[in-house]
């Protein structure tokens, strides 16, 4: 029996580059970048004040629930009439997040003011339950929480909804925001670069948070005949070597891209481009690259990465940069990765520093990793 | 071969930590971590009957990782400021990375956030779909009283663990079994009564 085929049906985003697809698009194809140094972490207690911020207002309670509603009524009005065919109880929801409102947890504890809702939505689940609630998801609603790998296995779960028929529509919402909390977490770990991340670079020496509403409408084809771009396939594994810190031999991540190829049924020669996770950390890039090497050999596609331009945005990082590439394939272009100059030793030949214009692209192999050893790959076709 | 079977099932609770002996690296876990960890040896499963690569992991855990998320945040100020260490469990999914690496399981993951009642249908789907021929499914709740005071739930730290694997065991897995919980404690009843 053929699989039910799955096809992105409508995006939205929010980010450091701005409100909106088209400003997206617009900052891909620019290979600009939203990081800027932020007033709110000027201070010794953070390593770094870089971050990418999104065009929000910082005394708000609940920006989590503002992103996310932002982001997922972008991508429904861009769904529109496909989603006019399909009954609210066979629409599902699939929410990826990190920390949900930890907005909330700062203020509490520092007894400021924090309305109701966005102490409840502290709780992840809380959060993916009231946008379902508010966007006329009826259907089934997930929340997954896999580290920096949730929205790609966001997109994942969606997909699988809807080829067990569960649903004929997903709507999968990635959501984190900039926080105080998050900031200090990775000064602890001395993982932020002071002068803004750097992918793939030399000189790079950690990453940029950054804060997004991502949002992808998911539809079973038959719904979505004018779509063009289908998930293909997706793998996933595990390191099981270190929480914090990759795999030195980037073995774990060429497992899960092996994975997807096989779901995907397609050869490592098929791919077209791939969009790296890149975080501009030391250990993480190596990692990358060396199991890009194990996969592809010395020829391996096109190579770039957003996060240069978007900050590491975490939960939403899987959906926000799914979104990219499927900007890249519906406008014939590869990106670029904002913020690289010179390539370090042992990256990949084919990294694009600048984005590469009237391609088309076809199979695009798109990868997350995240704390606890996680490993996602995801497989986009164009028809 | 289709069927699809528990062969294992396990609760714990906080009273059982102390006894665990889990190596050295333990005790410096945050206390979902623990439970879990905990849970998934209570199965006595023993993994090299299967290929590592081929055995997954779901979680739920009920309240994320909030609990360590308040102290994580109440020990910001201390000396030598936020500790880089609970900061790497202010993620639900800590525990699914503590689990990998004890166990050394290097298969597909899922983490969910709430409620359990998806585990063991997602873990069943990954073994259908032949992503894996075993998968360890752990539910968490973990609420500390520092939690609690934030949100709408109890106080508890109890954790449980089942193991659905490819063909026979215990108990034929159906799609209707969706309460862990429950179904935890219904199989260690059986087995303590057989």
């Amino acid at each position: 029996m053929r699989e039910t085929e799955v096809v992105i049906a409508g995006c939205g985003a929010i980010s450091a580059v701005g409100c909106g697809i088209e400003t997206l698009r617009d900052a891909l194809k620019k290979n600009s970048s939203g990081l800027r140094p932020l007033e709110k972490f000027s201070s010794p207690r953070f390593q770094s004040n870089v971050a990418g911020a999104a065009p929000r207002n910082f005394d708000d309670d609940n920006p989590a629930w503002s992103l996310a509603t932002e982001a997922l009524q972008q991508a429904r009005e861009s769904a529109q009439k496909i989603l006019a065919e399909i009954p609210a109880g066979r629409i599902g929801l699939v929410l990826s997040t990190t920390k949900a409102n930890i907005e909330a947890l700062e203020r509490i504890s520092e007894n400021r003011p924090c309305s109701e809702t966005a102490r409840r939505h502290l709780q992840a689940n809380l959060l993916a339950a009231d946008l379902a609630a508010a966007h006329g998801a009826r259907g089934p609603v997930q929340t997954i929480s896999v580290a920096c790998v949730s929205g790609l296995i966001a997109v994942q779960q969606g997909a699988k909804l809807i080829q067990r028929g569960e649903a004929d529509a997903v709507f999968v919402v990635g959501v984190d925001c900039l926080s105080e909390f998050v900031v200090a977490g990775f000064t602890a770990l001395k993982a932020l670069d002071p002068l803004g991340c750097r992918p793939f670079d030399a000189a790079r020496c950690g990453l940029s948070p950054g804060e997004a509403g991502a949002a992808i409408v998911l539809a079973r084809k038959d719904f979505a005949a004018d779509s063009t771009i289908k998930i293909r396939g997706f793998g996933g594994s595990n390191d099981a070597n270190h929480l914090t810190g990759p795999s030195r031999d980037g073995s774990g991540l060429a497992q899960a891209i092996r994975v997807a190829l096989k779901s995907a049924k397609l050869s490592p020669q098929e791919i077209d481009f791939v969009h790296a996770h890149g975080t501009g950390t030391s250990y993480n890039d190596a990692m990358e690259s060396l199991a890009l090497k194990t996969v592809f050999g010395e020829t391996s596609p096109p190579v770039s990465g957003s996060k240069g331009m978007l900050g590491h945005t975490l939960g939403a990082a899987g959906v926000l940069e799914t979104i990219c590439c499927v900007l890249a394939m519906q406008n014939n272009f590869l990106p670029g990765t904002p913020r690289l100059q010179t390539p370090a030793d042992g990256a990949p030949k084919s990294l694009l520093r600048e984005p590469k214009f009237g391609l088309r692209v076809k199979n695009v192999l798109k990868l997350n990793t995240g704390f606890g050893g996680m490993n996602g790959a995801l497989i986009l076709s164009h028809e | 071969m289709n069927k699809i079977s528990i062969a294992a099932a396990s609760i714990v609770t906080e009273a059982d930590l102390p006894s665990a002996r889990l190596g050295q690296r333990f005790g410096r876990l945050d206390l979902q971590s623990q439970l879990a960890l905990l849970a998934v040896a209570s199965l006595k499963i023993n993994f090299d009957e299967f290929a590592r690569d081929r055995i997954g992991i779901c979680l739920a855990a009920s309240a994320g990782s909030l609990s360590t998320d308040v102290n994580f945040w109440n020990g910001r100020n201390g000396i030598g400021g936020p500790s880089p260490t609970l900061f790497a469990y202010t993620l639900p999914s800590a525990a699914v990375g503590e689990i990998a690496i004890h166990f050394h399981l290097t298969g597909p993951d899922l983490c969910f956030v709430g409620d359990d009642k998806n585990l063991l249908a997602e873990a069943a789907d990954f073994i259908r779909r032949g992503d894996a021929d075993g998968c360890v499914c752990v539910f968490c709740e973990a609420v500390t009283a520092g939690c609690a005071e934030m949100i709408s739930l109890p106080q508890t730290a109890t954790a449980g663990a089942i193991f659905l694997k490819r063909g026979g065991g215990l108990r034929e897995w159906r799609e209707f079994d969706r309460d862990m919980k429950a179904l935890c404690a219904l199989i260690l009843q059986s087995k303590s009564a057989g």
